[in-house]
């Protein structure tokens, strides 16, 4: 201890001739996608080159749309396009589904027509007498960031061109923002356990920006009170837009997301604090922990066995920073590695906050790449890793016992949402550690480098 | 068949050279085409009687709007033969303020070899006159694509046009070694200030690795001949700039470098290279 934390930010540790750096993220255009594709009762037409479309269709599947409800289209540009600009067969296409029964056509463009110089929103603007829905187009190209940049790009727009002004504020509301900008592959159930909490602390909510999200809610936004910013990785522009724009006051800004016994129990008490029904807040701490206590007395997770063994954290901030904490407080692990895919100051400011309030001292990485993970873990040899798939495979030939898949980058199929925030979360987070733990034993091989 | 682009800056004269240099070519017995690769579509003018001729990406954006390809363009709406008997085409670009204009130029040379216009028209030497600089990497396709082998530079004693020339010679080093493309000489456009040129441009081509090729003086025949939308060895053939394209031609058949250009990485020193000589030339 005692030590500065050794910072990396993006690209700063290698050249890139040294090494391939595979990033985590997809482009801007997956994460447009991902937030035009949870307002329901809507289609989303990608202007782009039919590639580019498979990142729709990812986002289709992380937004859980169901396609009896919802359309993607996409203009299939080719090289005459990128000649010629493809105005006129976007401008075809709109023309083509000019009946759908939906409230907006969300229209993305990716990189091949932006270069080219493609309007859309000249094109939409011009098309818009012509059809029955809101067209909306979204500039995001993949080439503006990754796709949290995306998820900030659409919700910009989305915004300044739905929300409406002049609508009055309902006392204890709030506007939920950016939940599916987290790393856990079944998200929505982050944000089932949000909405469940809200309820019975009586906030209502306004709209969730975005997922299943009706065009009403949107545009109703201004009504809300609050703003509840459910990602560390995106929507910060977003809530201070709300905030600026609407005077829509952002609560529990600033600490980590509810994973864990103590982030949960600071989360909501803010909350509480915030809405004045502390009482409220302190019960469903108080069930909650007790709840998280007996299970482990029924079920005693042998995982417990893993006490100061050195821990690496590889994951987005949304997930990452609260479970720093988890790790250290929950699991009595000791992290000697956290890398994060993003790395913008306010991901900076909360996780050293973080790491001073525990004392701990991690080798920190920020903005983090394949290639900088894997020299990291070479580095650090961690007996256990909280990451992904993708970790499972740069930790080989090194002597890390575990690799905790709380974060898969890999699809893996699952019918069940399982949330990480709140106290269920716990457990699941638990058990995921618990069956690694398992796994282990099962493998003759992995059985021997985890016993020696 | 031989394929020569012509490159340079912006209004240095490439059009004016390509022409002259497709009807001298003519005029020794060669079938020529010259295919403008400007969005600007003004190359193939002197040869066409001062007149704009329809370019090939016009007629396919047209193909385009009525559903079809490329292969529903007709040769003879996109090749024109000019009254002196020279194969005429010009790319042409997409509309203004829309699409790439670099990638439009390398379709239209596709569409060009899709439909067999060379062997259809038994040319033998093709002249590329393509767009003043190396604006972006889709103006150098010609090259990498292999549809432009010998590349001749044309600069003057302009500074610009000389950082140009050398800016091009980097895009040639980079793409030559892909293919058979190389950089065979260096062509002065003369802007007036002859002893300069004569001083520096052959020291330039020397530091370039590649040959000096020729020196076209500024002259007003030359200028007559545009306004008159002819070239040189048609509307004055017994010129001494008759002569000088007919040299240039016979130079040009005869060469047969084609050199990895060793351009001027630093700017500083081809400033200073160009300083130097421009001291030298006052004294
Ligand atoms: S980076 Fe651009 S080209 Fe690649 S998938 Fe994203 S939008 Fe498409």
């Amino acid at each position: 201890m005692g030590q500065e934390p050794i910072k990396e930010m993006a690209g700063s540790s290698t050249s890139s001739s040294e090494a391939c750096t595979d990033p985590y993220l997809r482009c801007a255009f997956n994460g447009a996608a991902l937030t035009a594709l949870g307002i329901s009762h809507s289609a989303l037409l990608a202007h782009s080159p039919q590639g580019c479309e498979y990142l729709v269709n990812n986002a289709f599947a992380s937004q859980e749309c169901d396609y009896m409800e919802t359309m993607t289209l996409c203009t299939k540009l080719c090289v005459d396009e990128i000649v010629h600009g493809g105005e006129d067969i976007l401008a075809r296409t709109i023309r083509e589904v000019k009946d759908l029964p939906i409230s907006a056509l969300f229209v993305l463009s990716a990189c091949g027509p932006e270069i080219v110089g493609d309007d859309i929103v000249g094109v939409c603007e011009a098309l818009q007498p012509e059809v029955k829905f809101r067209l909306v187009p979204i500039e995001s190209a993949g080439f503006r960031g990754s796709q949290y940049d995306g998820i900030d790009i659409a919700m910009d727009t989305i915004l300044k061109k739905l929300v409406k002004d002049d609508v009055e504020k309902i006392p204890g509301s709030v506007c939920l923002v950016a939940p599916h900008a987290n790393a856990n592959p079944t998200w929505p159930a982050d944000l089932a356990w949000v909405k469940q909490v809200l309820f019975r602390m009586g906030i209502k909510v306004v709209a969730t920006l975005t997922h299943r999200t009706p065009i009403a809610e949107i545009e109703n936004i201004a009504s809300a009170e609050t703003s509840l910013l459910l990602s560390h990785d995106a929507g910060q522009k977003a809530a201070d837009y709300l905030s600026a724009t609407f005077g829509i006051e952002q609560v529990c800004k600033g600490i980590p997301l509810p994973i864990g016994m103590t982030n949960t129990q600071r989360w909501l008490t803010a909350l509480g604090d915030r809405f004045d029904i502390l009482k409220t807040a302190e019960e469903i701490v108080a069930e909650g922990e007790r709840m998280v206590m007996a299970t482990c007395r029924r079920k005693w997770p042998m995982a417990r066995f893993m006490y100061r063994t050195p821990a690496a954290i590889v994951a987005d901030a949304t997930v990452g920073i609260p479970l720093v904490r988890f790790v250290t407080e929950e699991m009595e692990m000791t992290p000697e590695l956290v890398a994060l895919y993003t790395s913008h100051r306010s991901v900076w400011e909360l996780l050293e906050g973080e790491l001073k309030s525990l004392g701990l001292n991690p080798k920190v990485v920020y903005g983090t790449d394949v290639y900088k993970t894997r020299k990291s873990l070479q580095e650090v040899r961690p007996r256990v890793v909280f990451g992904s798939t993708i970790e499972r495979h740069a930790s080989e030939g090194l002597p890390v016992a575990y690799v905790v898949e709380v974060v898969r980058m890999m699809r893996q199929f699952r019918m069940i949402n399982r949330e990480y925030f709140g106290y269920t979360g716990i457990l699941n987070l638990l058990e995921c550690v618990q069956n690694e733990w398992v796994m282990g034993w099962r493998s003759k091989e992995r059985r021997y480098e985890a016993k020696w | 068949m031989r394929q020569i682009a012509i490159y340079g800056k912006g209004g240095i004269g490439k059009s004016t050279i390509s022409s002259n240099l497709s009807a001298a070519l003519h005029e020794m017995g060669h079938t020529v085409m010259q295919v403008g690769c400007d969005p600007k579509r003004d190359s193939t003018r002197i040869l066409a009687e001062g007149k704009f001729i329809p370019a090939v990406l016009e007629e396919h954006r047209e193909q385009l709007r009525i559903g079809k390809d490329e292969y529903a363009i007709n040769l003879k709406n996109i090749v024109f033969k000019s009254p002196g008997g020279i194969y005429l085409v010009e790319a042409g670009g997409p509309e203004p303020g829309i699409g790439c204009a670099g990638r439009g130029v390398l379709t239209a040379l596709q569409i060009l070899k899709d439909l067999k216009a060379f062997s259809t028209y038994n040319i033998d030497v093709a002249i590329y006159d393509v767009l003043g600089d190396v604006v972006c990497g889709g103006f150098s396709m010609p090259i990498r694509e292999g549809f432009a082998e010998e590349i001749y530079l044309i600069c003057s004693g302009g500074f610009m046009s000389i950082y140009a020339a050398n800016n091009i010679a980097r895009a040639v080093q980079r793409l030559a070694k892909r293919g058979d493309a190389g950089l065979a000489g260096i062509i002065c456009n003369s802007n007036g200030d002859e002893a300069f040129e004569h001083a520096f441009i052959p020291a330039f081509a020397k530091r370039l690795g590649t040959p000096f090729v020729q020196f076209v003086p500024r002259s007003p025949v030359i200028q007559a001949c545009e306004l008159g939308g002819r070239p040189v060895v048609e509307y004055a053939p017994d010129s001494q700039e008759a002569e000088i394209f007919r040299n240039l031609a016979k130079a040009i058949i005869e060469n047969d470098s084609r050199v990895i250009p060793t351009p001027i990485n630093d700017l500083a020193e081809l400033e200073t290279m160009y300083r130097q000589c421009l001291v030298k030339d006052k004294k």
